[in-house]
């Protein structure tokens, strides 16, 4: 299972996640058009704020979930200094930053089941007009399935290529995973078949969901 | 689509994302790189273009609503107005263009084939979206955020080589499983 | 290398490995020279724990553990050296397309010239006799023949000790039959991680572990016997514990 989800139990984790879903599209989008350092500036704060009601451990774990991001927003500011337009650079570069820290505690505080919800709603108007979305609801719970089995098996590779070398992993293990990815694939298909194909598996699911 | 489509495309989008979860992959330089675009150009080269656009999308649906499947740990719908989003929507596309080549020169030897169909769709294609991308996002030109962008390049263009290398085995290992040749 | 040899194959004093606050082994100490030593456990008696640990793939949280002499977690250009691991499912070991790739790899690692690896590497394969596999790619064998080109890969490196993770798993009788002769006759050491114990009876000596520690330390005969007992009383329950 893939698990995100922070330890640490919010007010956030109470909210539908459809709200935060919009609320973050929303805000990343008013930031976009309102750039003024000035409003990034608080943008900034209230997201700490936000990260601040889940305590001094929520803060740091959100931190580190940043971390990742000083490369970009060193470029962005040597960048603007250079052409000139450093204060448009900072002010960029905060928003980035608040960008990614919403983003991120809608992913900290929502669960996984729910995120796939979310996709349910969102193409409810789709089978409206008459289309199926099976084979799209088959292959979003595989990908949910089979990544964590990939990475459990491509760690086993890593583990491999450690017992036999001091040099550090490279490029090379991309093709024994993608074999297993493949292999993994083939079974797969040869079980859904077996089990009716994709309208039997997908209408089962669906009577399992109708009856929760 | 019949099953085993589905399938394949669902266990290229979780390769993706295992590409990216699984830490510290360096080149031979010691550069890091994150292995995911890589995964692109190989959804491209083994399941063709339709398939392989398919599979890019479907791995960047679940990374906007908010799983965290990008390499970092990264997910959700603000990577819409970040300087990459370029990029992540030329993903589909760059898989399609790579696949479309990949799918229509048989008769080519099929590592150079390969590398040049991931070098035109996974990094020329790629960087043109990219670069509009980072130009609208940061409110910048097209040449300025062409120049930004220049260090990356060497890179993706050893990426595609890679690709091509690994397509090549695979056909050879599993011939009835890459999908763009069957 | 002077002077390793008077070194104990396995030296662990008060290891113990946590997770979090998840404590897989507590406070194993464990002093062996023997040449076959076997581990049985059930699952998640933290058996591949220590089998990792032995390797020098995980570092324990406290306590020291060397492997003749080599702290294997830190020392890792002396590990690969010291110790060779055969997994439970090739698929998951092999990690280059072609047989001989795959066995030029670690050779490689060690330092050896491209020629040079070539020349061992047929050699072992002539002595198997199996000198046709060399340019063929791995997923042409079957899932035998694929364990034994894994243990070709481990014998080229010549460890001092193999440890064995399950490696009977999904192979059929003439097959496991045939890999235990092979490991007989290896000159290196053995540890074999295992719940299947009959493979282990004419070991030297087996460890019981449960619950992350250890529960009975003695040549094979006292220890199967208790361990038959015990799980088959546990097997008699309904419970799923």
């Amino acid at each position: 299972m893939l698990s995100f989800n922070s330890p640490v139990q919010t007010v956030w984790h109470k909210v539908p996640v459809g709200w935060k879903f919009l609320l973050v599209c929303f805000a990343s989008i008013f930031l976009f058009v309102f750039d003024s350092l000035y409003i990034q500036c608080i943008a900034l704060l209230c997201c700490v704020l936000f990260y601040a009601v889940g305590g001094v451990s929520f803060i740091r774990i959100g931190a580190k979930k940043l971390l990742f991001l000083w490369p970009i927003l060193l470029v962005i500011v040597v960048w603007h200094g250079v052409t000139g337009t450093a204060m448009q650079g900072i002010a960029f570069a905060i928003r980035l930053i608040s960008i990614v820290a919403l983003s991120n505690l809608m992913t900290m505080t929502s669960r996984l089941s729910d995120l796939l919800a979310l996709i349910q709603t969102a193409l409810t108007p789709v089978r409206a007009l008459g289309f199926s979305t099976r084979a799209l609801e088959i292959a979003i719970a595989l990908v949910v399935r089979f990544t964590p089995v990939l990475i459990e098996k491509g760690s086993t590779l890593f583990d491999a290529w450690r017992l036999r070398a001091v040099k550090r992993v490279n490029w090379r293990i991309v093709l024994p995973m993608s074999l297993i990815a493949m292999d993994d694939a083939e079974h797969v298909a040869e079980a859904l078949k077996a089990r009716g194909g994709i309208r039997a598996f997908a209408s089962s699911h669906e009577r399992s969901h109708n009856t929760d | 689509m019949k099953e085993r489509d589905v399938v394949f495309i669902a266990l290229f989008a979780a390769l993706i994302a295992a590409l990216g979860l699984i830490p510290k992959l360096t080149l031979a330089f010691g550069i890091p790189i994150t292995a995911q675009s890589l995964g692109v150009m190989l959804c491209g080269t083994v399941l063709g273009a339709k398939r392989g656009a398919l599979a890019v999308m479907l791995f960047l649906l679940l990374v906007f609503i908010g799983l965290p499947l990008l390499a970092g740990g990264r997910g959700g719908i603000g990577l819409l107005w970040t300087p990459s989003v370029g990029f992540l929507i030329g993903w589909p596309i760059a898989a399609y263009v790579t696949g479309l080549i990949f799918e229509r020169f048989r008769s080519a030897p099929t590592f150079l084939l390969a590398t040049l169909a991931s070098l035109i769709g996974g990094v020329l294609v790629l960087y043109v979206f990219g670069i509009v991308g980072m130009a609208w996002n940061m409110g910048k030109s097209i040449n300025e955020a062409a120049v930004l962008v220049l260090a990356f390049i060497p890179g993706d263009i050893l990426k595609a080589v890679i690709a091509g290398a690994v397509t090549a085995s695979l056909l050879t290992a599993r011939p009835q499983s890459v999908l763009s040749r069957t | 290398m002077k002077g390793r040899d008077s070194e104990p194959l396995l030296a662990l004093v008060n290891v113990s490995y946590r997770i979090g606050d998840k404590t897989l082994l507590s406070n194993l100490s464990i002093e062996a020279t023997e040449r076959r030593i076997g581990i049985v456990g059930r699952n998640g008696s933290g058996k591949s724990t220590l089998a990792r640990l032995l390797c020098g793939l995980n570092e324990p949280s406290s306590g020291s553990l060397t492997v003749a002499g080599v702290d294997v977690a830190t020392d890792r250009y002396r590990a690969i050296r010291t110790v060779g691991m055969l997994f439970q499912n090739p698929d998951h070991q092999v990690i280059f397309p072609t047989v001989e790739e795959e066995l030029a790899f670690g050779l490689e690692q060690l330092g050896q010239s491209r020629d040079e690896a070539q020349r061992q590497l047929r050699e072992l394969l002539a002595e198997f006799g199996v000198m046709h596999w060399a340019e063929q790619s791995v997923s042409t064998l079957s899932q035998g023949q694929r364990h034994l080109v894994c243990l070709m890969a481990v014998i080229l490196m010549k460890p001092k000790l193999v440890v064995l993770d399950e490696p009977f798993t999904g192979l059929d009788m003439p097959t496991t039959a045939q890999l235990s002769r092979l490991l007989e006759k290896l000159d290196a050491s053995i540890v074999h991680v295992t719940h299947q114990i009959e493979s282990l009876q004419e070991y030297n000596r087996i460890l019981w572990l449960d619950n992350g520690e250890l529960v009975m330390d003695e040549r094979p005969t006292i220890v199967l016997e208790a361990y038959c007992a015990k799980m088959k009383q546990l097997g008699s329950t309904d419970a799923f514990v």
